[in-house]
């Protein structure tokens, strides 16, 4: 298995590099640049990113695995965020949760077998006074109620 | 609201393009800083302010930037705290949404004061979109001139980069923040040595709330007693309060520091929707201790909370209402601090994970009242015992949730 | 740092001076008061994560990490008050819930610091009855190296070790929170020079060597300071041993080597090659005399020296210059190259004096040297001038007394029997087995350096003095005994005179 960014990627990664005073500080962004292209972070391109950064690959698994954002496996087409912190949870975020576990017939952390959609769990979105909210690839929804989300499903399931 | 006519976030949706900025007097401050001040005077000024950190800490922020060396040849940085991971809190993504710039001239004058000619904003993973406007804005500011090479013609000059974090709470903790933004792991470092002396790339380092910042150029454009008169004594200016949970008008308020919590809640948040009360109110973001139907006569400044038992933290208010299950409250609680521990000290690692264990066994048949003791003990084992003040956050919030409202979960066991 | 001012602080009602910069932990250290720890190390950069090591400063409200808080003046630290000990169970009492308990089976039981303190801070039964996180318990991670994550406490002592001294950083943290695990990235395993460390720093049984794994008890094992004698270096080692034992073919008598702490010399550091000296301790090893490459049975010592002076004195005093041989080495001690000097050269006037070494290696930019004896120091300043032998130089001795394997590392064997066959005397004093030991008339297992006491001279001119760190078998002498078991034989035989 090898990896290798697109010509677009590899640019802005290069970009983003010469930001920082020193190259292991754009860890992040690159992580986010080569995700946001392949949908996840393979093995591979761990790797090749610690030897764009003068890193050892290790030093990337161990940040890779830190934050709850980047995947090491690939996700579904939508991922779908769904808060239960607080401002939500009163607002019902654990209802919502239910109905979208009944509509998907997945739980947390998993994907539709059509590959359609991750679902994924949030602490506290920053949109509280929007709850209960999700995000959907990173896009905010809310206040959601029950006829919202299922239109919402009803299309991710849809889109292709 | 806006009782002297000036307020950090504009009202309009547009406010946030330079053209708009500008048209309410924007970037003045900062040209009056840069082309009429010496950078120990703007200290001198933003010192007498008392505008304390809007992050949480509530440190005064000129007090911190006079902790920053002078002289010395190397490089020292700013960064812009735009984590923005405590629960209930969304005061920030409205100022880098609304008011960019106000951030921008913020930075600017902070730079000059201190001698920074780089900058980050660290903005939280989730706010990838949300910070599109800022983005925007930087570019803007520095195609008219407001940052770069050369700032409004002087030859201070300063760069920004905005930087994204990837999911993790903990790195709005300073010095975590500046461990993600060196590409690691988002994990607290020891103290000392203070960010101030070796911060960001091994260099004295600024580290500010968005908030803060975006009130500087208030304290420039008006000079510190007004902007010190508009709080209270030792805690200036206004407050972004963030009211969420069971109100009319959730959303954020712009109002004075020491405004009374009731007050924030029931006049300007409409309080509870019709039929339903107060149970219950998390003052300042999740890690502030719960505040009871019948404490919330208190002001909303950093030393009043405290007295109170709580804390400020944040400014966000989350109001939880009658027939809330406290049992519901202590798991979300307990969930999200050891879902977001970073796991580097030991009583945080293991004391957060086996709170929600207690707890978990609580809402299962199996638990027992003596279960909330086990939980005591367990954040007592936490509290002032960890290496970064997210032990602290865990455990306050769940001792007062435990001791507040003991009769309720007893009975909830019992059952 | 030395000029570096000095504060003057009172640990628990000691009044202590310590170096401005110095962290709380070292000043007590120094006073003598050892303050419980885990993730701190003092080669080690300070991360502050276990909060075992946490003191109370009089006028501060909460307990403070010794390691990491610094000496100021006039502080009044407290070490061991109720709060103190308090604080210090809690911690135990959260890494024991996560803990497997299974001392038992375990290799670091007895040197465990998590069983040293729960002992120490009479903990009972864990309160938690949750069970705790099932993890990996048998990871290889490279050279041997066994990692279990149960019993790990995330003291990032390895991680950090393998970052800052071999700098190769091969382990890491990965997830976060309670599932925070150490770990290698996908099959980039621990490979460096210095992996055996990690089994000395990790404070509990989380990283072991296969090596040691299962083969005896910590408690069983009697530990001797020594040095190191496989390079230039001579780095402070522990001996590993158990006692009493008999040398038997195949018998295991030194379970490992250690690395000792000399601030001088190595830190707290020895290589794997170092490490791996255990071997060379027990394995390879000549145990009997032997003759014509065969143990001989009911010859003894006095008898087989015999022959050496017996040969030494066919040789007349004139022709001795050239017709006797010796070839020495550099794992000699520097008592002992003494005692060579006035035998072979002041004593017998012999100038055919030569050296044999292991060949040189290359030096890693740590510790490791490039020459790979002990004493090339000592040797020059025994006042030899060591030059290796060529074959014919060799060839026409009358006798010749080889001390070491190490000329078949540098000359053909083939070549080496044919030049040996001319000579008619030939002697072997060597600790291991080897292609000479055929060649030889007579084979005298001598002991290894572990098995000595005496001095080397490392290549900084550090002079280090040892002890014997284990018992040689019955038939097994050090040089020191053959040199002056000769001298003496030598000398009655000249009436004290005649051989000067
Ligand atoms: C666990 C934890 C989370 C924090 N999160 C944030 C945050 O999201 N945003 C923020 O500005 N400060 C946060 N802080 C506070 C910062 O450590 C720091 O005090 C602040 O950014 C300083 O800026 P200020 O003085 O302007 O408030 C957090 C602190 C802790 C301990
Ligand atoms: S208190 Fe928690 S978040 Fe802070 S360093 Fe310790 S484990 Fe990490
Ligand atoms: S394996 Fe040992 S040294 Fe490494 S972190 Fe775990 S306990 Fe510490
Ligand atoms: S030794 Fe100080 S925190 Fe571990």
């Amino acid at each position: 298995m090898s990896y290798a960014p697109s010509p677009a990627a590899l640019e802005k990664i290069e970009g983003t590099i010469a930001l920082y005073p020193e190259k292991p500080a754009a860890l992040l962004p690159v992580l986010h640049i080569i995700q946001g292209e392949s949908g996840f972070i393979s093995a591979a391109a761990e790797a090749w990113a610690a030897a764009k950064l003068g890193l050892r690959p290790v030093r990337v698994r161990e940040v890779l695995s830190f934050y709850t954002m980047f995947r090491r496996a690939p996700a579904g087409r939508t991922t779908l965020q769904v808060c239960r912190n607080l401002s939500c949870a009163l607002a019902g975020a654990d209802d919502i949760l239910g109905l979208i576990r009944e509509k998907l017939g997945i739980g947390p952390g998993e994907t539709t077998s059509d590959g359609a959609v991750t679902l994924v769990t949030a602490e506290c979105l920053g949109h509280c006074d929007h709850a209960p909210c999700l995000q959907v690839d990173g896009v905010d929804h809310g206040p959601v109620t029950r006829e919202t989300v299922a239109a919402l499903i009803e299309e991710l399931k849809a889109h292709v | 609201m806006s009782e002297n006519g000036v307020r950090l976030l504009p009202l309009d949706d547009d406010s946030w393009r330079l053209e708009a900025y500008l048209r309410r007097g924007g970037y003045e401050a900062a040209r009056k800083a840069l082309t009429s001040m010496a950078p120990k005077d703007v200290v001198a000024e933003v010192c007498q302010a008392v505008i304390r950190g809007r992050g949480g800490a509530g440190f005064p922020a000129g007090m911190k930037w006079s902790f920053v060396p002078q002289g010395g040849a190397g490089p020292r940085y700013l960064c812009v705290n735009a984590d923005e991971g405590e629960p209930g809190t969304f005061k920030d993504r409205l100022v880098l949404r609304r008011a960019p710039h106000a951030l921008l001239e913020g930075m600017v004058i902070t730079a000059f004061a201190v001698g920074i000619r780089t900058a980050f904003i660290y903005v939280r993973g989730e706010y990838a979109l949300v910070s599109g406007r800022l983005e925007e804005a930087v570019a803007e500011a520095r195609s008219a001139g407001y940052l770069g090479p050369r700032v409004l013609g002087t030859d201070f000059g300063l760069d920004v980069i905005v930087h994204h974090g990837a999911g993790a709470y903990i790195c709005g903790e300073e010095t975590a923040l500046l461990e993600s933004l060196e590409g690691r792991r988002g994990q607290p470092r020891v103290k000392p040595p203070f960010p101030a002396s070796v911060g960001l790339f091994r260099s004295p380092t600024v580290i500010n709330n968005v908030e803060t910042l975006a009130a500087i150029p208030q304290i420039l454009a008006h000079g510190a007693g007004w902007f010190l008169g508009r709080g209270v004594a030792k805690d200036g200016g206004t407050r972004l309060f963030g009211v969420s949970g069971a109100v009319r008008r959730p959303g954020i308020y712009e109002l004075a520091v020491g405004t009374p919590l009731r007050q924030v809640i029931e006049v300007h948040a409409g309080g509870p929707p019709e039929g339903r009360s107060i149970k219950a109110v998390v003052p300042g973001g999740l890690s502030a201790p719960v505040l009871k139907a019948d404490e919330i006569d208190v002001p909303m400044d950093f030393d009043s909370l405290a007295r109170s038992g709580s804390m400020l933290g944040s400014a966000g208010i989350i109001v939880i209402p009658d027939g809330t299950p406290m049992l519901d409250v202590l798991h979300v609680t307990a969930r999200f601090y050891a879902h977001e521990s970073c796991g580097k000290c030991t009583p945080c690692r293991i004391g957060t994970s086996w709170i929600l264990k207690a707890v978990r066994r609580l809402r299962r048949s199996g638990g027992s009242p003596a279960d909330l003791d086990l939980i005591l003990r367990l954040a007592e084992g936490i509290r002032g015992r960890t290496l970064c003040p997210f032990g602290d956050g865990a455990a306050m919030p769940i001792r007062a949730i435990v001791t507040k409202f003991r009769d309720e979960l007893e009975r909830a066991v019992a059952r | 740092m030395s000029g570096l001012k000095r504060v003057g602080l009172t640990i628990d009602g000691l009044k202590v001076q310590a170096a401005e910069g110095t962290s709380i932990l070292k000043a007590a250290e120094q006073a003598g008061v050892v303050i419980p720890h885990f993730c701190y190390h003092p080669a080690l950069e300070i991360e502050g994560n276990c909060r075992m090591c946490v003191v109370e400063i009089e006028g501060l409200p909460k307990l403070e990490p010794s390691c990491s808080a610094l000496v100021r003046e006039g502080l009044v630290v407290r070490t061991s008050t109720e709060r103190v000990r308090e604080a210090r169970k809690d911690v135990l009492a959260f890494l024991l819930a996560e803990h497997p308990l299974d001392c038992p089976i375990c290799d670091k039981a007895g040197e465990c610091r998590l069983q040293d303190y729960y002992d120490r801070h009479g903990l009972t039964a864990s309160r938690m009855v949750e069970p705790r996180e099932r993890r990996e318990k048998k990871l290889a991670i490279g050279r041997g190296l066994i990692l279990d994550r149960e019993r790990c406490v995330l003291c990032t002592r390895c991680v950090r070790f393998l970052r800052q001294m071999p700098g190769t950083g091969e382990l890491g943290v990965f997830e976060r929170g309670l599932r925070s695990e150490v770990g290698i990235f996908e099959d980039a395993p621990v490979d460096n020079g210095y992996s055996g460390n990690l089994v000395d720093i990790c404070p509990v049984g989380a990283i072991t060597a296969e090596d040691f794994r299962f083969k005896t008890r910590a408690w069983f094992l009697a530990r001797k300071p020594s040095v190191c004698p496989h390079c230039g270096r001579g780095c402070a080692v522990t001996v590993e041993s158990v006692s009493g034992y008999p040398l038997a073919k195949g018998e295991r008598r030194v379970y490992r080597i250690t690395a000792r702490e000399n601030p001088a010399v190595n830190g707290f550091w020895i290589c794997d090659l170092g490490r791996d000296g255990r071997r060379d301790i027990d394995e390879g090893r000549h145990a009997r005399l032997m003759k014509a490459g065969v143990p001989v049975a009911g010859l003894s010592w006095q008898t087989a020296l015999a022959d050496v002076a017996a040969a030494i004195r066919t040789v007349p005093g004139p022709e001795r210059s050239a017709g006797i041989a010796v070839v020495l080495n550099g794992r000699l001690t520097c008592e002992e190259l003494a005692l060579a000097k006035r035998l072979f050269v002041a004593g017998l006037g012999l100038s055919k004096v030569y050296f044999a070494d292991r060949k040189p290696g290359s030096a890693d930019g740590l510790l490791l040297t490039a020459e790979r004896l002990p004493n090339g120091r000592g040797v020059l300043e025994a006042g030899f001038a060591p030059r290796l032998p060529a074959l014919d130089e060799i060839a026409a001795a009358d006798v010749l007394l080889v001390f070491g394997p190490y000329l078949s590392e540098h000359l053909a064997e083939e070549a080496l029997a044919k030049a040996w066959a001319g000579i008619p005397s030939k002697f072997l004093f060597s600790a291991h087995e080897g292609p000479l030991d055929r060649l030889a008339d007579i084979v005298f297992p001598v002991a290894v350096p572990a098995e000595k006491s005496g001095t080397y001279i490392n290549v900084d001119g550090t002079r280090q003095t040892f002890a014997q760190a284990v018992k040689p078998a019955a038939g097994v002498a050090a040089e020191s005994a053959i040199l002056a078991g000769l001298a003496n034989l030598l000398a009655l035989d000249a009436g004290g005179g005649d051989a000067r």
